[in-house]
């Protein structure tokens, strides 16, 4: 008997098996319907050349109606990329991973949208609160109500 | 040559028809929320047909209706269509 997360995951992974990753993405691992990490760089010119980060996957068993909770890993001399909607602690503040989360949206879509995300970034900083918020940031970030605030960047 | 027809197998197919002029490919006909064909069911059922219906959008989305009102039942959803984040409204089925 499995959920309906684990079903339509092993879809997305056929897929990714199948069909591969869009460039500058790649599986590290996939090991059971529960946790994902994938490696993102960003192609081509931007002010992330030659850095490679690492995004975590959490699913629930409400996955796809419930919406993943993505974070850029921090731990194991891994780093959150300096971009003015990624905290140091890996927590990401993007309206697709918080109320714009649609259930018709995938993994690989996912990524493709963060990866966009810095391709576009014009200063490598940290959100104006970083401190304030990992001081207190629980330890899932679909917990955080973050504010969309600044669609430009 | 005279041909006797001893017996004969009927093998008949059904579809929805989702609206879409699609039926070269069969490729993509799949629900966007649990991305299992539209002929298959939802992951809550385990017989397709009428008993796991499809449900139309005026914004001309398709979804199985299990799987649509699942997430329109939830806050996160504003009601909205998962395909165009428009007010979700249910179209008339037309025949």
């Amino acid at each position: 008997m499995s959920s309906i997360s684990a079903r339509r995951l092993a879809k997305e992974l056929a897929e990714i098996h199948s069909e591969g990753c869009p460039v500058g993405i790649n599986l590290v691992k996939a090991d059971d319907f529960t946790c994902w990490w994938f490696t993102i760089e960003v192609m081509g010119e931007s002010l992330y050349q030659d850095e490679k980060f690492t995004l975590q996957f959490r699913f629930d068993s409400g996955y796809p109606i419930s919406s993943p909770a993505v974070q850029f890993v921090v731990t194991d001399g891994k780093q959150a990329p300096i971009h003015p909607h990624v905290y140091s602690n890996g927590h990401i503040c993007a309206s697709i991973l918080g109320n714009e989360w649609s259930p018709v949206l995938s993994v690989v879509a996912v990524c493709v949208t963060l990866q966009s995300m810095l391709a576009s970034c014009k200063e490598k900083q940290r959100p104006v609160d970083n401190d304030r918020y990992i001081r207190h940031a629980p330890d899932n970030p679909k917990k955080t109500q973050f504010h969309y605030d600044d669609d430009t960047v | 040559m005279k041909v006797t027809v001893k017996h004969w197998h009927a093998v008949a197919q059904w579809r929805w028809d989702t609206g879409n002029d699609d039926d070269s490919g069969d490729g993509d006909d799949v629900c966007g929320i649990c991305r299992v064909a539209y002929e298959g069911c939802c992951p809550a059922c385990k017989v397709p047909g009428d008993d796991c219906p499809l449900i139309w959008g005026e914004c001309s989305h398709v979804f199985h209706m299990h799987c649509l009102l699942k997430w329109i039942s939830t806050t996160a959803s504003k009601q909205q269509c998962p395909m165009d984040r428009r007010a979700w409204v249910t179209a008339e089925r037309k025949v």
